[in-house]
This record gives C-alpha cells, sequence and structure tokens, in this order.
C-alpha cells in the first residue's frame, strides 16, 4: 500500500485544543477547506486516540496527563504559539512539535504547517525505525565477533576467512549473518551448509 | 435624483512585461463599471479608482495602502500574477477589506479577504491533462517560465501524468522575459515528443509559439500543444503559428451563448471590431457585477455583508452561470476545452456539463482514480467535470 501525500489531506482527523474563539473558528474553517475532520479536545478530557495530528495551543500547557502526552508522541503536534517566551517555548519543546503556527491565526500558513507537520513525523518515523534497526545490528556486533572467533579457533584460519565462512553460510541457508552467528555461539560449531 | 457613489479601487498595470495583461483587464473593468452606472438595477454608482503598479510588486502593496488609506475603498478589483496578489493580501486582511481577484491561478490559497473569481486548478489544468492523457499522448514535454503558476501546474501534470503510467519527459523554465527559446525548440525537434506543454507567459511564450512552429513545419513534425493560458489577444499577437494549440479555459469569446453575445456585441463596439476579449478581462467584467450585485443585495458596502450576500448568488455572465462558493470564497465555473485557429479564435470542443466547484487545494482529487468516480465529500454534486462534447 503506498502512503497518503503529505500534501493531500482530505480524510485525515485533527484533535484541536484552541482557546480562543476566533483562532477555533479559522481552523475549524480552513480544515472544512482542506477535508480533514476536526476533534475538539479539551486537554482535561479523554484522548480520542484516531486522530492523525494535533493541535495544540501553548494556552493549554503544561499538560500534565501521561496518557495524553503519550498519545501526542504518536501523531504529529503542531505548537500554536502566542508568546514566544523562552519559559513557553520549553514547555511547548516537551511535546516534540513538528512545527508552529502563532497566533492570532489566519487562513495562509495553515496548510504549509499542515504538510510540514506530516513531512516532518513521516521522516522522523524512518528515522527512528532506521535507528532502532541500527542499534539493534549494533548489539549483535558482540555475538558476531564471537562467532568470528570461534571460528578462527576451530578452523585455524584468519579473522577475514572466518567471517567469510560465515557469510557464506548465512547466504545458503538464507539467514542474517547475526542470526547464523548466535547459531554458533550456542552450538559451539559452524552449521553445516545445506547447498 | 443622484445616486450615492461607492468608490471601488482597481489595480491592474497598464506598464511593465504584462502591461498587455493588464490592459485588457483595466478596459473590462471600466466597461462593466460604465454599464452598472448606466443601469436603472442598481441603486448606486461606482467611482473606480485606477492605480497602475506598472508591473512592479512592491508597487502593489502602495498601490493598495494608498487606496485605503487615502481614498477609503472597501473593494479591491485587481492583481494578474499571484506574487502581486500576495503582496495586497496583508493589507486587505489587516484592514478587513475585500480583493475581487479576477485572475486564474495555481491554487493552495483562501482568504477571507479574497474573492478568487477565476479558475481555480481544477477548473483549467484538470480536464486538459485528462483529456490529453485519453486523447493524445501518456508522455510529455514541459515547457514554462520559472515561476509558482508553472511551477504547480507541472506538479499536478506529473502526478495525473504518473499516475496514468505516463512521463514527463522534460521539463524546461525560463526567466519571466525571456526570448531565447531556440535550444528548447531545436530539443523538441531532435525528441520529438507526442505532445509539449506550454505553461510560459507573455513575450516569452510569443517568441516560444512562433519558433516551435516554424522548426516543426520545417522538420515536417505534427507535435500538439497544449496550453492553460492562451487566449484571443495573445493569438493576435503570435499571429498564424498560435493555430492548433489545445487550450483550457472557462472563457473563449467564440461560447455561444446569448449573454455572450451580446457581451462580445458590446465590446467590440466599445474597443473596436478588430479587438477580442480574453478570459482574464471578462473575469474582471464579472467581478465588477459580482461586486455590484453583491453591494446591492446586501444595501451596504460592509464586506462581510457583501461577502454574504455574494455567496451563492447566481450570475449568467458571458461565460455562462457562476456564482461565489460561500466555503471557500472561490468561484464556481464552467471547464472548456478548445482548439486555437488561424483567425485568431479558438474552436471549442469541449465542456462540462455543469458549472464545476472550485476546488483550489485539490482536495477531491485523486489520481489514481478516473474523474467520474470523484465526488464531492458530502456526495452530492460531482467535483470533477464531466466532459460533454459542444460541436
Amino acid at each position: 500500500m503506498s502512503k497518503p501525500s503529505s500534501f493531500s489531506l482530505r480524510g485525515r482527523k485533527a484533535l484541536v485544543a484552541i482557546k480562543d474563539e476566533r483562532d477555533a473558528s479559522i481552523v475549524r474553517r480552513q480544515f472544512e477547506r482542506l477535508g480533514i475532520d476536526t476533534i475538539q479536545w479539551e486537554p482535561g478530557g479523554a484522548v480520542d486516540g484516531c486522530a492523525d495530528l494535533a493541535l495544540i495551543d501553548d494556552e493549554f500547557l503544561p499538560l500534565t496527563a501521561p496518557a495524553q502526552r503519550a498519545f501526542l508522541g504518536r501523531c504529529p503536534v503542531i505548537a500554536l504559539l502566542g508568546t514566544e517566551t523562552p519559559s513557553r517555548l520549553k514547555l511547548m519543546l516537551e511535546l516534540d512539535p513538528a512545527t508552529f503556527l502563532v497566533k492570532p491565526l489566519r487562513s495562509a500558513g495553515i496548510y504549509a504547517a499542515l504538510v510540514m507537520a506530516f513531512e516532518r513525523n513521516e521522516r522522523t518515523n524512518e528515522l527512528k525505525q532506521q535507528v532502532a534497526k541500527l542499534e539493534q545490528r549494533l548489539r549483535s556486533r558482540r555475538v558476531v565477533l564471537a562467532a568470528v572467533l570461534q571460528v578462527m579457533h576451530s578452523h585455524a584460519i584468519a579473522e577475514p576467512a572466518a567471517f567469510a565462512l560465515i557469510r557464506r553460510a548465512a547466504m545458503e541457508q538464507r539467514k542474517t549473518i547475526e542470526e547464523l552467528s548466535a547459531e554458533v555461539t550456542a552450538r559451539g560449531y559452524l552449521p553445516r551448509a545445506t547447498g | 435624483m443622484t445616486k450615492p457613489s461607492i468608490p471601488v479601487g482597481i489595480i491592474c498595470s497598464q506598464h511593465g512585461p504584462y502591461q498587455a495583461m493588464g490592459r485588457e483587464l483595466l478596459k473590462s473593468a471600466l466597461m462593466a463599471v460604465d454599464e452598472i452606472n448606466n443601469e436603472s438595477d442598481f441603486d448606486f454608482s461606482i467611482t473606480p479608482h485606477v492605480r497602475d503598479p506598472r508591473g512592479v510588486v512592491s508597487e502593489y502593496h502602495t498601490a493598495c495602502d494608498d487606496l485605503i488609506r487615502n481614498v477609503g475603498v472597501e473593494h479591491i478589483v485587481g492583481c494578474y500574477t499571484s506574487a502581486s496578489r500576495k503582496q495586497v493580501l496583508p493589507i486587505v486582511e489587516r484592514t478587513d477589506r475585500l480583493l475581487w481577484h479576477p485572475a486564474r491561478y495555481e491554487g493552495f490559497e483562501c482568504s477571507d479577504n479574497v474573492i478568487y473569481v477565476g479558475a481555480s486548478p481544477n477548473h483549467n489544468v484538470l480536464p486538459l491533462v485528462r483529456y490529453v492523457l485519453e486523447n493524445v499522448t501518456r508522455h510529455l514535454f514541459c515547457v514554462g517560465s520559472n515561476y509558482v503558476w508553472t511551477w504547480e501546474t507541472n506538479r499536478v501534470t506529473r502526478e495525473l501524468v504518473t499516475a496514468a503510467q505516463g512521463s514527463i519527459l522534460a521539463e524546461r523554465l525560463l526567466e519571466l522575459g525571456e526570448s531565447t527559446v531556440g535550444h528548447i525548440v531545436d530539443e523538441i525537434v531532435r525528441r520529438r515528443p507526442p505532445a509539449v506543454f506550454n505553461t510560459l507567459v507573455g513575450s516569452s511564450s510569443y517568441d516560444f509559439i512562433r519558433a516551435f512552429h516554424a522548426a516543426t513545419t520545417s522538420a515536417g513534425l505534427n507535435i500538439p500543444m497544449l496550453s492553460c493560458s492562451l487566449c484571443e489577444p495573445e493569438l493576435k499577437v503570435v499571429g498564424p503559428a498560435s493555430a492548433g494549440c489545445i487550450t483550457s479555459s472557462a472563457y473563449f469569446e467564440s461560447i455561444r451563448l446569448p449573454e455572450n453575445r451580446t457581451f462580445v456585441a458590446r465590446w467590440k463596439a466599445r474597443y473596436g471590431d478588430a479587438s477580442s476579449p480574453c478570459v482574464d478581462g471578462q473575469s474582471t467584467y464579472v467581478a465588477v457585477y459580482l461586486l455590484a450585485r453583491a453591494l446591492q443585495r446586501a444595501g451596504t458596502s460592509n464586506i462581510g455583508e457583501v461577502r454574504r450576500a455574494a455567496a451563492g448568488h447566481r450570475y449568467n455572465s458571458p461565460q455562462g452561470p457562476v456564482w461565489i462558493d460561500g466555503g471557500n470564497n472561490h468561484c464556481v465555473l464552467t471547464p472548456r476545452l478548445a482548439v486555437s485557429n488561424a483567425e485568431g479564435q479558438f474552436d471549442i470542443f469541449w465542456e462540462a456539463d455543469a458549472p464545476v466547484r472550485p476546488d483550489p487545494y485539490l482536495t477531491q482529487l485523486d489520481v489514481a482514480v478516473s474523474p467520474a468516480r470523484e465526488t464531492a465529500r458530502d456526495g452530492a454534486s460531482p467535483n470533477a467535470p464531466h466532459l460533454r462534447v459542444v460541436k
């Protein structure tokens, strides 16, 4: 399934927490034009987990409930800033906003902020997945090193040749080098190649 | 008894790089003002206050500020380019005035202080590209001016073409006013694309069309050209080389409606038989009429009242029925496709079977489905044009 375009926002749902009614009406009107469903949210109220985006007014900070923070950690957050004081910005940064809008709002800028938020969130998620994968591989390096040492001793060969042997066996058995290394260290010998 | 007079600002460049179109806008605006002032249907007259920013972007800001501060206008008609509209936008929003913008544009804007009378991208780009994909080719060579209109038009075109398993063979951009087009024409003759999409503006476009016609004729090639902006006065400037261009627009002089026949007759009586109205000029005429009718209905020039009175009010204009969609302040229009001929006119061959709602953010566009399956959010009325043969 192809990922939705960040430029097309029709059908998305936005959780909106805005204090000023004028700002709120501008957001509702612009969201309607863009085909976005608006879910009004009072920070003290229950969290609706099905939103794709959250607009949080800095008037409602700090958010204290862990469930609210956890939810906002999963979807892109647009910060609505009324003041630019460091104390207020510090509170807003705790929500890790993808982008921001400055109050009083006008219709211009809202679309750009939405597109940036979705795109930034998409790229951040990709980076997080990449980092997690690299961390996993880093952890498994210890097992690979142990397996290489074992093969070096058991076959009386140098490190490059031992690694090449493990790599070839992993390819033949359609396993990752890390998986095969775990088997080597567990069994104490290099599994027989099937190919 | 003398009617009360309402001052209306008119901002259009009579000098500079797009002076030809600016003059068309002014001619149309003044024609509408004169007609309205002579009609007994209106309880007021309009006093036009014309400003000429000479195509200098920063001058638009000055002209708008002067009209609001010194003349006291609440309504302004004009601005041709998006760059000029963006200059005026902060002032009209800050002072809560209403800009009646007549030109078609690339979309992705929606201000409560602007009434967008010209075509949205779903009125001109979508019907043209879809027609070409279904009837001409899925592979396009794009040449355009290096500014926002071309960038966005090409982006939408690329999405549609790619979804149809086609391709953009090349995207060549020239600076505004650039007249060195030979290298692009040479490339077209060498590569022989099945169609060329021309989004050049002004003199660049005229130079390109002449050079393209000469080179392809000499090489014995028949490569269709596509446009979303070519209009009758430009056909006359370019000459016979402009014939054969497939063009998308909400207005052509050749529209066979009684309202258009009388409009063209009045136009020629005023500006001469050799003169032709153009789409943006006619749209300026429509904008002044929509404003006047809204003023009449509102009974005041207060912009909130006028905006409410304008929304949804149907006007049988020269181009057919038009009205303002109150949800986004853009105009409901009827898309049309035509081919330019050697006489400097357009032969219309398709038009939407009903006026099409504006979709400035293209929220209803799904490039992966056919136009027939695209429906408005409420499912009430199709937003994409259903084309029918009108010839």
